[in-house]
């Protein structure tokens, strides 16, 4: 890490440790722009900071690890893609859109907007790499709340303000969703080893059980491969072409998820399926996480179609030429 | 908790450039038809492959020029043996003593020791094993009994190794035995520089569940050493034997023995319409990619002079589980004949039977899990 992505992440820990994973946007979003957190990887010629995704994986990752319940990483994505086209406010991402686009507006549905309630425009993929910024109408039509407890609205527009451009925000989204779910399982991982290092059974602590020990070391392996992942994802987006990477960290991700949640519920014992505990909020949050911007078998079948593809004496060559 | 911090790693300049010289030298050299050769190639030893890369500058790539090495940089080092790794290269004869032998006599041998082994190895033309285990000391490592005694200007050595791998065409070995009598787990123990054709020393192989010959028990009958035999201090063996293993858990070989089988089945596949197919060569690709990402991470480190023997260890328990589960994989989402002619089917053949090993050799992955706990802080 450099001075300033020291400070940066010394600055978002403080934020979203305060935060946290209950605030809400009208609580958050005035302390988020008091910081103008949401311009991050907005170009410097339209008054951001013209940051990098190695600065983006920063502070979504700590967002991951606080499980912050502001749409902060939404926005700062749709920022990066609406603002040099002058779509100004709380920009948030969405799954999918659908309809047609005619003289710059947009008539159709979008699908699966994040935390739209309030949200000036949106971002969703729409054809295949490209992307469709829209204003969004002030009324939300269906909205529906994720596992975690988060807003996803169905929003239909007729005539709505659009532009669509070659950014693959479908891409961004898995990578964004990568790199929260490093953080979140650097976090769980955490309060694991805290737990067990002080309740106590059979007159000693869990971490003095071998079979707990080994368990949160595959925990751990786990956690270090989304870290790693995620981080990598990030310096290929920096080098101008992460297809690849974006793909594979998202898919080692989601496969850490599984044994990571598992693990980390499992030690807990009883106290850690409560409410008031606080390991759900990551877990729930990971879970909801897994499926969006791409599910296993989404990314499984891309890269899996791309390397078949390339054949095998494609295979080594294409994966070093990527860091070389 | 950040059990393993990432870091953008800083590739040389000239990976692209030794990429393609380890390419040509490969396309060079005649291609052995078996294809099981190519899994776990660093098992596999072709002496005159080892004198190839020697000549090309490609062994002891980080030693001294002194002493015959190439002064380059340990990441260059690490572009070199992904790329003789991936191609599944033999490059079992030379890979213990380029990985850790050579570097440990440069660190800690005496002056006569390092002029007399070293710049053969680094000519690819002098192999070397470990002396580690013994019949009654394997993961409990600190339990060796071999013993060196002072008598004169002499040290004689008494007791056995076991699963030496390549002894049988090794010249030297550095053993791990205990100098101080009667001392406790890993007190009192050195490390030694033992000439294979030392008189007293004798060797008789392990024939492997495949019929293979990679292991051999030596047995060391009053051999007698000279003073600087000794590698390092007296009584610090312990320490040193645990830089050695940060090295030899640390290299691409720990997760990239199976990448023979993976490129087998890209071509035994082509581009297919199978979705299972399909998704398990992505998942593997997304896997080997993330390895070969947390590999050279912990390359980075070690080359900016940390110690990241945490990172390490994780990245070899995940490295092993991966090219260990990957032989059980292919199996069951192509139909093959194992006892047909087809390449996949050959290479699948032999690690299905090999690959139990992936996670016992340089560590169970059970010592490994409790390393880790260790690490988070757990024992």
């Amino acid at each position: 890490m450099n001075e300033q992505q020291t400070m940066l992440s010394d600055m978002t820990q403080a934020l979203f440790a305060e935060l946290g994973h209950q605030t809400s946007i009208a609580q958050a979003w005035p302390r988020i722009e008091e910081l103008s957190l949401q311009d991050l990887l907005v170009h410097d010629d339209h008054g951001g900071f013209g940051g990098s995704w190695q600065d983006a994986l920063i502070v979504f990752r700590t967002a991951g690890y606080h499980a912050l319940a502001a749409p902060l990483i939404e926005g700062i994505l749709a920022a990066s893609v609406g603002t040099s086209h002058g779509f100004t406010g709380r920009g948030t991402i969405a799954r999918a859109a659908e309809g047609s686009v005619t003289g710059g507006t947009f008539t159709g549905t979008i699908d699966g907007v994040i935390a739209g309630e309030g949200a000036s425009f949106v971002v969703a993929p729409f054809a295949e790499g490209q992307s469709l910024i829209v204003t969004l109408p002030e009324q939300a039509s269906r909205q529906a709340k994720t596992i975690s407890g988060e807003t996803r609205s169905q929003v239909t527009i007729k005539d709505g303000r659009a532009v669509q451009v070659a950014i693959d925000i479908f891409g961004l989204g898995a990578f964004a969703r990568a790199a929260q779910i490093a953080g979140a399982l650097d976090a769980a991982l955490a309060i694991s080893a805290d737990y067990v290092n002080q309740r106590k059974q059979f007159g000693r602590t869990l971490a003095a059980f071998q079979a707990v020990q080994q368990s949160l070391a595959t925990f751990a392996c786990e956690a270090a491969a989304a870290n790693c992942a995620a981080s990598a994802a990030a310096e290929a987006l920096d080098r101008g072409d992460g297809a690849f990477e974006v793909g594979a960290a998202k898919l080692r991700c989601n496969i850490a998820v599984g044994a990571g949640t598992a693990i980390a519920h499992q030690v807990h014992g009883a106290i850690g399926f409560t409410e008031e505990y606080g390991l759900h909020p990551l877990t729930r949050r990971l879970w909801a996480w897994r499926s969006e911007f791409g599910n296993d078998s989404y990314w499984a079948d891309k890269i899996g179609d791309q390397v078949c593809a390339r054949g095998a004496d494609n295979f080594w060559p294409d994966l070093t030429a990527h860091t070389d | 908790m950040q059990t393993f911090t990432a870091q953008p790693i800083p590739w040389p300049d000239s990976a692209a450039a030794l990429r393609q010289k380890v390419r040509d030298l490969i396309a060079s050299y005649p291609i052995n038809p078996d294809p099981a050769k190519r899994a776990n190639c660093w098992a596999v030893a072709d002496p005159a492959f080892s004198k190839l890369l020697g000549d090309a500058g490609l062994i002891g790539m980080t030693w001294s020029r002194e002493y015959g090495g190439h002064e380059r940089s340990s990441l260059e080092r690490y572009v070199v043996l992904e790329e003789l790794l991936a191609s599944g290269a033999p490059v079992g004869a030379h890979w213990i003593a380029d990985r850790q032998t050579g570097g440990m006599l440069l660190n800690y041998g005496q002056e006569e020791e390092k002029r007399r082994w070293v710049p053969g190895m680094a000519r690819g033309e002098v192999f070397a094993c470990i002396g580690l285990s013994e019949p009654n000391s394997g993961s409990d490592l600190a339990s060796v009994k071999t013993t060196a005694q002072k008598k004169g200007d002499r040290w004689v050595i008494d007791g056995q190794k076991v699963w030496t791998t390549g002894a049988h065409f090794s010249h030297v070995m550095i053993a791990l035995v205990r100098t101080t009598p009667g001392s406790q787990r890993n007190e009192g123990l050195s490390q030694f520089v033992i000439p294979m054709d030392a008189p007293g020393v004798t060797i008789r192989p392990i024939i492997d569940l495949t019929g293979g010959h990679d292991f051999n028990e030596v047995f060391f009958d009053s051999v007698e050493l000279e003073e600087h035999a000794l590698v390092g201090t007296e009584g610090n063996g312990w320490r040193q034997v645990t830089a050695e293993l940060s090295l030899e858990r640390s290299g691409p070989e720990r997760y990239l023995s199976s990448t023979a089988l993976f490129l087998e089945l890209l071509r035994h596949v082509g581009p297919t319409t199978d979705s299972n197919v399909r998704q398990l060569v992505g998942k593997l690709a997304a896997e080997m990619w993330t390895l070969r990402m947390m590999s050279a991470t912990v390359a980075a480190k070690l080359a900016s002079g940390e110690d990241p023997a945490l990172e390490a260890t994780i990245v070899k328990d995940l490295g092993n589980s991966f090219e260990q589960a990957m032989p059980a994989l292919v199996q069951a989402a192509v139909d093959l004949d194992l006892a047909g002619e087809a390449p996949l089917a050959r290479v699948l053949g032999h690690l299905l039977q090999v690959s139990p090993s992936f996670s016992l050799r340089g560590g169970t992955r059970e010592i490994l899990k409790g390393i880790i706990a260790r690490g988070l802080g757990l024992r």
